[in-house]
Formats: structure tokens, sequence, C-alpha cells
């Protein structure tokens, strides 16, 4: 009963962790950048959200509601000023950037809410729970975990039907054959990134509702967004989505063995799967 | 079509290869005096200021193995403080724990991070491009993870180097004087033998273009390979002498992200894939942190700033700028071919 409590424990968390590896998958399968500022993202729009709640009393829907477009705008102008520049067959230029803004954000951030870690008051929501069959589940666990299924199937959906996510996949594939046919690549790379980073604004919210946020705690995000997308495999959506379920799960596990060994055992399992099946679970090839 | 006559081998042009500019003369000269500068500190320096010396001196050190990675081999590592806070602990287990002399513990300590360098690129090297430097964090972060959980480095707390009590502080202004020195002509030395060498060659030709350079002959993944352990080597010994300065470490210090930062910092602001620009890089930031370091970590949002710019718009840094305008290069690498005159009418 113990592991299976710590098994659906893992899955609830997977569904935090996907929220993060949904926007990475999208940027990485489309544009081959890593955002290392991702993480970063993260804890920005949290520390906004934060602040609008406890300045105007908003409760999490209408700090939800005002962040994912902020998101949305952050996400955009990103792209624009920054990564539209750097973006090509050499990886280098785009990591250096963002690792450059990553270091930036991280201090600004530091400067302007100091470095203690501050929550968003749920109205009670954080705390509520059901029992089902001797195990406590949290309301708002599910609550994320759902959002995360809900997420992934409306990305996925929007990649494969629509003529946005089209297009979205033929400069992926080659972008000077796409952009013969008509597909602007800077503007579908520039929708793509408001996309990823407007996910953002969702885990955001979720985020400081399950736990407490800190400045520095971008790299940790990261850290799990990247390890999701491995395990999953890369240019996939759903595999991100299990890949962070298998990322919740060893680390709820490792919990248990022992509380020092949890963040631990999701890295040696992103290395056995490094080790093993390198193009990820899913993957092709 | 005549002016390039092909030609049987007697008629072949009669050339010289110079690989040694005047700049080059006077920076060998300047930089040999530096050495022995530093070795002879504590004859002309105080405690504080050898102190000093020897943090500036490990920042070269990891910056310029930085350099070698991203610049020339084309891996971009975010985690080279694994090693670093792997040779510090091989150091301070075997100074402390088992009474080793502390100076051979640095050289004893040097294995660790070779030998933990060969799986972590045999998993690495999986991974393409940006996926490698985010890999290359995770195994830093299970290193520390690993620390922060063994009994046997007293877990969380680290450790302390008390064996150092032994010795007088001259003596150990001496030793750190002579690491400063070793460290430098190792890691500056040694990284501009190996640039001049039929390897540097094989290495520039690999930065240029990696296709390109295995068709030519050139084994780009064993150089890479290289590279890697090399670096780690690099990266160990001045995590060693910089916790042995310390005289103390623990996880969250050995394996600070902070020392990537840094690196990150120094290279592609001073100029990638040069010495020079880490010297500069390196200048640049000892100043800024002596500067501005006291009014809190503000001056880092200065710095992220400077190095989005560079990637945006001077991908050379600093260097680059400065040798587009003056060709006095400090260390030429480069092979001038120079035709005989004497041929002309």
């Amino acid at each position: 009963m113990q592991w299976f409590d710590a098994l659906v424990q893992g899955v609830l968390l997977g569904g935090m962790y996907a929220q993060y590896a949904l926007g990475m998958a999208l940027m990485f399968g489309v544009m081959r950048i890593v955002n290392v500022s991702h993480g970063d993202l993260v804890i920005l729009l949290s520390l906004i959200g934060i602040s609008l709640a406890s300045s105007f009393g908003f409760g999490p829907v209408t700090v939800m509601v005002a962040l994912v477009p902020l998101a949305v705008i952050l996400g955009w102008l990103l792209q624009k000023a920054i990564l539209n520049r750097v973006v090509g067959d050499d990886p280098l230029p785009s990591l250096i950037a963002t690792f450059g803004l990553s270091l930036a954000l991280q201090n600004l951030m530091l400067q302007i809410w100091s470095a203690n870690s501050r929550s968003l008051p749920g109205g009670g929501i954080e705390s509520k729970s059901i029992q089902i069959g001797g195990i406590y589940i949290g309301l708002l666990p599910v609550i994320v975990l759902a959002f995360a299924i809900g997420l992934t199937f409306a990305l996925d959906l929007m990649l494969k039907r629509s003529r946005f996510g089209r297009a979205l996949r033929a400069a992926a594939a080659d972008v000077e054959a796409a952009s013969m046919t008509g597909i602007n690549p800077r503007r579908v790379y520039a929708a793509a990134t408001a996309i990823a980073v407007g996910i953002l604004g969702f885990a955001a919210v979720f985020q400081s509702l399950r736990s407490t946020v800190a400045p520095a705690d971008g790299g940790a995000q990261l850290i799990y967004a990247f390890e999701a997308v491995i395990i999953g495999g890369m240019g996939s959506v759903w595999g991100a989505f299990i890949g962070s379920m298998v990322l919740g799960i060893s680390q709820a596990i490792g919990f248990r063995i022992d509380p020092g060994f949890g963040v631990l055992a999701g890295h040696l399992v992103f290395l056995l799967v490094l080790a093993t099946r390198p193009q990820g679970l899913f993957g092709k090839g | 079509m005549t002016s390039i006559p092909i030609s049987p081998a007697s008629a072949a042009p009669a050339v010289t290869v110079r690989r040694q500019t005047t700049s080059g003369r006077i920076a060998l000269t300047l930089f040999a005096i530096a050495i022995l500068a530093l070795a002879l500190m504590p004859w002309w320096a105080k405690t504080g200021t050898i102190r000093m010396v020897l943090e500036l001196c490990c920042y070269i050190a990891v910056a310029q193995m930085w350099n070698m990675l991203a610049g020339y081999a084309g891996l971009v590592s975010v985690g080279q403080q694994a090693f670093m806070g792997a040779a510090g602990y091989a150091m301070f287990v075997l100074a402390q724990t088992f009474g080793v002399n502390p100076f051979l513990a640095i050289a004893l300590s040097l294995v660790v991070p070779a030998v933990l360098a060969v799986p972590c690129y045999f998993l690495l090297h999986r991974l393409d491009g940006p996926y490698f430097a985010i890999g290359t964090w995770v195994v830093a972060e299970v290193f520390r993870l690993v620390s922060t959980n063994l009994g046997w480095v007293n877990a969380g707390a680290g450790m302390s180097l008390t064996v150092m009590k032994d010795y007088s502080a001259f003596q150990r202004n001496i030793a750190m004087s002579l690491l400063c020195a070793v460290m430098i002509l190792l890691t500056i030395g040694g990284s501009y033998w190996f640039l001049r060498s039929r390897y540097g060659l094989a290495l520039i030709a690999m930065r240029d273009n990696p296709v390109a350079a295995a068709s030519q002959g050139v084994n780009v993944k064993r150089l890479r390979f290289m590279i890697y352990v090399a670096a780690a080597v690099g990266c160990g010994l001045a995590g060693s002498v910089y916790f042995m300065a310390q005289l103390r470490i623990n996880p969250a210090s050995a394996f600070d992200p902070m020392w990537s930062n840094l690196a990150i910092f120094i290279v592609m602001v001073g100029g990638i894939a040069s010495i020079e620009g880490v010297l500069i890089g390196t200048a640049i930031y000892f100043v800024a942190d002596r500067w501005f370091g006291a009014y809190g970590a503000s001056y880092f949002v200065v710095l992220g700033v400077m190095t989005v710019l560079v990637a945006l718009y001077a991908r050379t840094g600093i260097w680059g700028l400065v040798s587009r305008r003056w060709d006095a290069p400090w260390f030429p690498i480069r092979r001038h071919l120079i035709l005989k005159t004497e041929e002309k009418p």
C-alpha cells in the first residue's frame, strides 16, 4: 500500500513536471533551441502572480487569467528580441544568450523579491484532500494533473490538426522548404515560443500554489523539464508527458526509500534511460 | 592560369612556415615572468594578496578549460563544477581522513576527475548541442546529491582541512604560490602547447567544421574525448587548489553552478576560442567582482546582460573585436606560409 501510495503521488507530481516539460518539448522540437531561462521564467511569472495576489487581493483563478496572457506576451518578446537572432545550426549562440538571460533574470528577481521563499494563497484549496481506498489524494495535485493532461491533449491536437500546427511541423522539418511554401518561419517561431511560455503561465500558478518559490529555484525546474523531455523522447508531446510521469514516480518512490534520495533517484533514472535508450522511451530510431 | 606552375619536386616553391610573431615573443616573455612572479609570491606579497591571486588563477584555469571544451571541441558544458568538487573532496578525504601529505594529495586527487570523466562522457556524448550542456548540469547535480548523502564525507555538513595546522603560514604561502604557478603553467601553457601541436591543428580544423575535419583524417570522436578528460582534470586541479586554500568544503560550495556561470561569462565576453580572451574576460570579471561585489549580487544582472549582448551582436567577444583591428596575437597558433622572395627577378 505504501508503494502504491508513492506511485499515485508520483503521478500527481508528474502532472506538475509535465507543465514545465511541454513548453520545452515544443521549443526544442520546432527550433532546436533549449531555453536555459525556462525555469527562471516560471519563477518570474510565479513571483509576479504572488505580488498581484498580495497587492490586489486576487484569487488563484484571477491570477491565472492575468498571468497566462502575460506569459504569452513575454514569450513573444523573448523570441523577437533574442531568440530570432540566435536560432540557427550552431547551438552555442542560443545557449549562451538564454544562459545570460537566466543569470540576469535570477539576480534581478533576487533584487526585487529578495531570496525568501513565497507561495500563493489558494483560499484553502491547497489543503483539501479526498480519500480513496485508504489513500489521501490532494485536490490541488489532481487539478494540476487534469490541467497537464488537458494541455498535452490540446497541444498534440494543435500540432497534428491545425493549419498553424502544420506550419510549425513544416518549419521544424526544413526551414528553407517551409519558407518556399509561403510559411514565415520567424512568425511561426514567435508563436511557438509564445505558446511554450504561455503554458508556463499555468505552471507558475500551480507551482506557487503547490509549494513555495524563490528566485534561485529556476535551475531545478529547468533540469526536471529537461529530464522529462529526454526520458520521454524528443519531438513528441505525449513523450514529454510520459517522461514527466516517469520522473515524478521515480522521485516519489525515491523519497519513500530515503528523503535525501528523492531528487537523486529522478536523476539516476534519467541517466539510466540515457545509457540504455538514448532516443527516449517514445523516441523514434 | 600560368601564375601557379604545377612543377616537379625540384622546382617546388621554397617556403618557410612562420609560427611565432613579435607580439607572441613579447607575450611569451611576459608569461614566463608572470609564472616566475607567481612562484615567488611569498617573498613579495602578503597572505591576503596570495589568496586573492590564487582565486584569480582558479578563474583563469576553469575558464580556459571551458574555452577548450566549448571553443574548440564544440562541447558546451555547464557542469564542470562536478569535477572541481570531486577532486576537492578527493583531496580532503586523502589529506584529512587518510593523513596523506596535503600537497601530495592534490596531485593524487586528480585521478578522481580523470576516472569519473570517462563514464560521464560515454553517457553524455549521446546528447547533442544544447542537450549535452544540460546533461552535464544533471551530472554535477548527481555528484552534489551523492556527496550530500555520503556519510564518510560528512554528508551535507562538509569537511574541514584541519591538518593544515601542521604547517606554518610561510610554508602554506609557498605551497599556494607554487600551486598557482603550476596551475597556470599547466592550463594556459599546456593549452598553448597543445594548440600549437599536431593535435592543435586537428582541433582548429574540427572547430571550423567537424565533418570536413573528419574527412581529412582527424579522429573527431577521440579528440573530443581527450579534450573532455583533460578539461575534467584541469578543473579538478583548480578545485583541489581552491578548496585547499579555503580549508573547508561542503556539497553546496563544491558543486556550485557559479563556476560555470563565471567560466561562460569570462570566455564569451573575453572572446571564445582564444587564450587572450580568457585573460581579458578574467580581468573584467575580477575587477567587477572586487568593485561591485560589495553592493550585492546586482552586478550579476549586468554580467548576464553583457553575455546576452555578446551572443547577439559580437560572437567573438572583446578579443575578437580587438584582433580584427590589430593583428598582434599574444599566443599565436596560426601557421603563416612565407614564400621565399629570392626567386623573384
